[in-house]
């Protein structure tokens, strides 16, 4: 039995723990800095005025700290080197990941703060696999004009889902990849932004199909994804395949689960209700679950 | 306790606002901080765009699906945005479609340690405007039929719900009473999140959201085999769901406490609605109510309870030497439901003491309320480690725990359809699932440019209420990335997966009625080969071409796998190009391809013991193999800030289509085909006269095409006009969407077995068009 004390009490003594230890750090005096305006003596093109990085309110942006140095190290020996490529650090020649230890040592928490061991960070996708500061394209300083198109860098073939016959408001614009996902990280599984399952992601918009009901149906209480492509798909209800055979794929009982549901049937039998139009879900309406007493095979 | 928490809370805000001051004093040494530049004219001046203008659309075929998400509707057109960026502070806000019902509004605020963000949303999803239904909605969810309608069709003097062929060449008697209507629901968000920042390394933030959906969503709603029926279901329910967290991070590391909830009130309870084959309850009941229609005149369902979900989690990381990083999350969820429950039925006939005698347990309910519980436990860690340039590790440990606490409910006497008590219900099964995960990788630089990952995963699943007691997924991985490097990126992946279950039970399967031989696809034994190759040329600066490839297998090959789905593959490529010269123009295009394919077998059986053993005859077998084709296509052109930045240019095209194949196979098929009993006993499938009674179904296929045209002049510096074309064709067949014959279109609502509201998969054809004045500013 878990207890919602143990668990709190674990929790707060963890948080004291990395307290202790981040209050008893000390920044180390930096040197060899020149400033930000002898760098744009060279690098006028390089800058990053109207994003965040350039408020001045916030003691944690480069604007606030070191400027152009904040990322890039001090500048002192670069200069010395009459702009000498090797004396300064520069994002063009780093690994994804030595790139990205630089970004999160300021972006730690937050939606970032499980970026390290992240899937992304595994696949050698860094921050500046996505992201420009310098010159974006798009909003959150992303390399390509829209969430989609970024993730369709690598992603094309789930992109693509959206322009399927059943598709989640994304090519409308209701929607983008980040509704759902969290690309830095996440504790959920597959980059889900919210919860800790599937089934937590999807139900924090579908909250009428969270439950818990009186009556689960298994593959609900495991995951929706057993049998929809929130992606898009071009079953109806976005469902992996189409009914009723994504429902025979499950049910090999007596009578009419198993039945041919064939074109016969379709055109010369009241059976072909349970083909056409809602098929299965016409009378197991109740699938993703049902609080009726009467509620055993999801028909009430 | 709760004193305690508060006192342990407050300790650590100001341990690490103390923190956060001794990192202040030691950022304060030398060099200097960048100084505040000087504002400038343009930073302290808003900057925005407001387009105002008409757009005109006109629609043929199914409206409601080319307006599927949005609001097309022809009238005023708005898109307004504000920005304003300085040194201290960033704004944003922003309107799309002022007051109509697609219609969004965003601000943020970003500066002085505070980020605030809201907004409201509002998202229609219009299933119809032509759907069509004979019930009439007396109160919220309480839907009736005209009385005499269905006097005659209870005599039999009128077609309600067609039953047979013959029926289908005449109009039901409900069909000349069911007046159009848009089928339509709404979706509206409103949300806002504060974070402040304590001090340098600290925050704490807050968020709310408030949804509300409301309309209508076809729904089933049915009495027995033969008498089905969809209903235009009221929707109105209210999520709110709020969070609220503490976060500090240093050098070393960063740690978060939070909370979140979710609070879902539905405020419709129950449907009721009239039965369209009955006037009046069959009394007494109809044992065989459930599959003839002699029920109950009205039925009762109960709706989506309400229910809420709170979390409490806690999330650190913490740096050590040499690239070493340990962060990890822990959450305690909590989901309660304790909706009061419905009746076992609405039927007087079964609802009362003679009937009692015979079902005691119908008298009352076992529990008055749901009293649905589940606690969760999520854990997560992660390890990284860079201890050299050219090596690095990885081990990932995750902990879900999903317990259900819900009580049993003992329904083993219930009423099936509200049309017949039997004592075949059964109790509540709950379904527990505790899974743990370990990822671990190590991954290799072996060229310049270019690493090589390989690693190890288990993921295993203990659940109650399944066939497989336990399983595991054994995966073996491994990846080849070439990136950095100026001309080409190559990214690689191969995976073996083998899924195996243990504690087996048969009888779990046999005893929901099932053969032995069927293994559900989400727990059976599995061979899952993946590979993915990405593929990206850069020979130039202005130049790209992609190609991209991903293919997989799933075999299910656990001992005694007969029935279910047996195998699914599926393979995808891509080929994509893009052109954008000097920042003048860009032009891409992208062609792709996916291919799906999958095989499953199932048995036409009644059961074991009822007749002459159909049960276990292997000619009584049928198989389906299920094969899509799918074709997408992407074109756009962009010319922005065309002649002397006046003039901005878009056109994209957008295609997409499938082809969707059933094919039947195995000896019932052609047991069906030829009428024949292929096994000595079985009577021949067909009725009387046929000599055949099987026919494969067509495919279904549906294509889609979307071309966009935009074209703005600004003839003065600040003001321009804007025109713009949408054009969009849709075009589907599916067996599943029943017309009117001769009507393609047209939805028939009365079709076998069932009175629809006509909701389908119809072609469209819509045209929009926009002419726009814009002011930037």
């Amino acid at each position: 039995m878990y207890s919602f004390r143990y668990v709190t009490r674990a929790g707060l003594a963890a948080a004291a723990m990395i307290v202790a230890f981040a209050a008893t750090s000390r920044a180390q005096t930096p040197v060899g800095y020149v400033g930000e305006s002898t760098c744009v003596t060279c690098h006028d093109n390089q800058q990053y005025k109207g994003t965040a990085h350039a408020l001045t309110s916030n003691a944690r942006t480069p604007a606030s700290t070191h400027g152009c140095e904040s990322c890039h190290g001090p500048g002192q020996a670069h200069v010395d080197g009459g702009g000498d490529k090797t004396k300064i650090a520069t994002f063009k020649t780093m690994t994804p990941q030595q790139a990205s230890e630089r970004c999160t040592s300021c972006h730690n928490r937050g939606s970032h703060a499980l970026w390290s061991g992240s899937q992304h960070d595994n696949r050698n996708v860094g921050c500046i696999t996505c992201h420009n500061v310098h010159a974006p394209a798009g909003a959150k300083m992303l390399k390509a004009k829209t969430e989609a198109d970024t993730c369709a860098t690598c992603h094309k073939n789930i992109v693509n889902k959206q322009y399927r016959m059943n598709h989640m408001p994304v090519r409308e614009g209701a929607l983008s990849c980040s509704s759902c996902h969290n690309v830095h990280g996440t504790q959920n599984v597959r980059l889900l932004k919210t919860g800790t399952t599937v089934d937590e992601a999807c139900t924090s918009c579908h909250a009428e199909k969270r439950g818990p009901y009186l009556w689960e149906h298994a593959p609900v209480a495991n995951a929706c994804v057993t049998c929809h492509d929130p992606h898009g798909s071009n079953n109806d209800r976005m469902l992996v395949a189409k009914q009723p055979y994504l429902c025979q794929r499950c049910h090999v009982t007596s009578r009419h689960p198993p039945t041919v549901y064939d074109g016969f049937v379709l055109q010369n039998s009241t059976n072909a209700n349970k083909i056409y139009g809602r098929s299965c879900v016409v009378c197991h309406q109740q699938i993703h679950g049902s609080n009726a007493p009467s509620g055993k095979a999801f028909l009430r | 306790m709760r004193t305690r928490l508060i006192a342990i809370t407050g300790v650590l805000l100001l341990a690490s606002a103390a923190g956060a001051r001794a990192q202040e004093a030691a950022a304060q040494q030398p060099p200097p901080v960048q100084q505040p530049a000087a504002p400038n004219a343009a930073e302290q001046t808003w900057l925005g765009l407001i387009d105002l203008g008409f757009r005109g659309s006109s629609t043929s075929g199914d409206a409601a699906r080319f307006e599927r998400y949005r609001d097309l509707q022809s009238g005023a057109a708005s898109q307004i945005n504000f920005n304003r960026d300085t040194p201290q502070f960033n704004v944003n806000a922003s309107a799309f479609d002022i007051g109509l019902t697609d219609q969004r509004y965003r601000a943020t605020f970003v500066g002085h340690g505070i980020r605030v963000k809201g907004g409201f949303d509002s998202t229609p999803l219009n299933y119809g405007y032509g759907t069509q239904t004979p019930w009439i909605e007396a109160s919220p969810n309480v839907f009736t039929l005209d009385t005499a309608e269905r006097a005659l069709v209870q005599a039999k003097t009128a077609v309600g719900v067609p039953q047979t062929v013959a029926d289908l060449s005449k109009v039901s008697i409900y069909r000349t009473i069911s007046p159009t209507f848009d089928l339509s629901q709404l979706r509206q968000t409103g949300n806002i999140a504060l974070a402040f920042d304590v001090n340098p390394g600290s925050s704490v933030d807050f968020g709310y959201q408030s949804t509300r959906k409301t309309g209508t969503q076809p729904w089933g709603a049915s009495f027995a085999f033969n008498v089905a029926n969809e209903l235009p279901m009221r929707l109105d329910n209210w999520t709110h769901d709020a969070n609220a967290g503490y976060e500090f991070s240093g050098d070393k590391g960063m740690f978060r406490a939070g909370w979140a909830a979710s609070f879902f009130d539905n405020n419709v309870k129950d449907l009721v609605w009239d039965n369209a084959y009955r006037l009046t309850d069959t009394t007494p009941f109809d044992a065989s109510g459930y599959s003839n229609g002699n029920g109950p005149a009205q039925g009762r369902m109960s709706m989506a309870p309400s229910n809420s979900l709170e979390s409490v989690n806690a999330m650190a990381l913490y740096k050590f030497p040499a690239h070493t990083s340990l962060n990890g999350a822990l959450t305690y969820t909590q989901m309660n439901q304790d909706q009061a429950l419905i009746p076992w039925t609405i039927n007087p006939v079964i609802a009362n003491a003679t009937v009692y005698k015979t079902f005691p347990e119908l008298a009352s309910l076992p529990r008055p309320t749901a009293q649905a519980k589940v606690d969760a436990v999520n854990a997560l860690l992660n390890l990284t480690s860079r201890p050299a340039r050219n090596v690095s590790f990885s081990v990932r440990y995750r902990y879900n725990d999903h317990v259900n606490k819900t009580p049993t409910f003992d329904a083993r006497e219930y009423v099936r359809f509200d049309a017949v008590p039997e004592e075949t219900g059964g109790e509540t099964e709950q379904f527990n699932i505790t899974e743990n995960t370990v990822d671990a990788s190590m991954t290799v630089q072996v060229a310049p440019y270019t690493s090589l990952k390989i690693g190890y995963g288990y993921d295993g699943f203990d659940r109650t209420g399944r066939a497989f007691s336990n399983m595991a997924d054994n995966a073996f991985r491994a990846s080849i990335d070439t990136v950095g490097n100026q001309y080409v990126t190559v990214r690689g992946m191969y995976e073996h997966v083998i899924r195996k279950g243990s504690g087996f039970s048969e009888d779990a399967i046999e005893e929901g009625g099932a053969q032995g031989g069927l293994r559900f696809y989400d727990e059976a034994d599995r061979t899952r080969d993946r590979g993915t190759l990405l593929f990206v040329v850069n020979p130039s600066d202005v130049f790209d071409v992609t190609f991209s490839v991903a293919s997989g297998r799933d075999t299910y090959n656990g001992p005694g796998h007969e029935f279910g789905l047996l195998d699914n593959d599926n393979t995808s490529y891509n080929v994509g190009l893009s052109l954008y010269p000097k920042g003048i123009v860009s032009v891409g295009a992208n062609y792709g391809r996916d291919h799906y394919n999958s095989n499953q077998a199932s048995r036409n059986a009644n059961p074991a013991g009822s007749d002459y053993g159909s049960w276990t005859d292997p000619n009584r077998t049928w198989t389906l193999n299920n094969t899509e084709n799918v074709n997408n296509f992407n074109l756009f052109v962009d010319v922005p800030k065309a002649f002397g930045n006046k003039t901005n240019v878009r056109l994209s095209y957008d295609y997409s289509d499938s082809d969707n194949g059933y094919l039947f196979g195995g000896p019932r098929i052609q047991e069906l085909s030829q009428n024949v009993a292929l096994t000595p006993g079985d009577t021949k499938p067909c009725a009387a006269g046929l000599t055949s009674c099987f026919q494969q179904l067509p495919n279904v296929t549906n294509k889609w095409q979307r071309l966009t045209a935009e074209f703005s002049y600004y003839f003065q510096k600040q003001v321009g006009v804007a025109i713009g074309y949408w054009f969009e064709k849709f075009e589907v067949t599916d067996w599943a969407t029943v017309d009117i014959p001769g009507q393609a279109g047209t939805a028939r609502i009365d079709y076998l077995g069932e009175i629809s509201t006509g909701y389908g998969n119809r072609p469209y054809q819509g045209n929009t068009a926009f002419v726009r004045l814009l002011y930037r500013f």
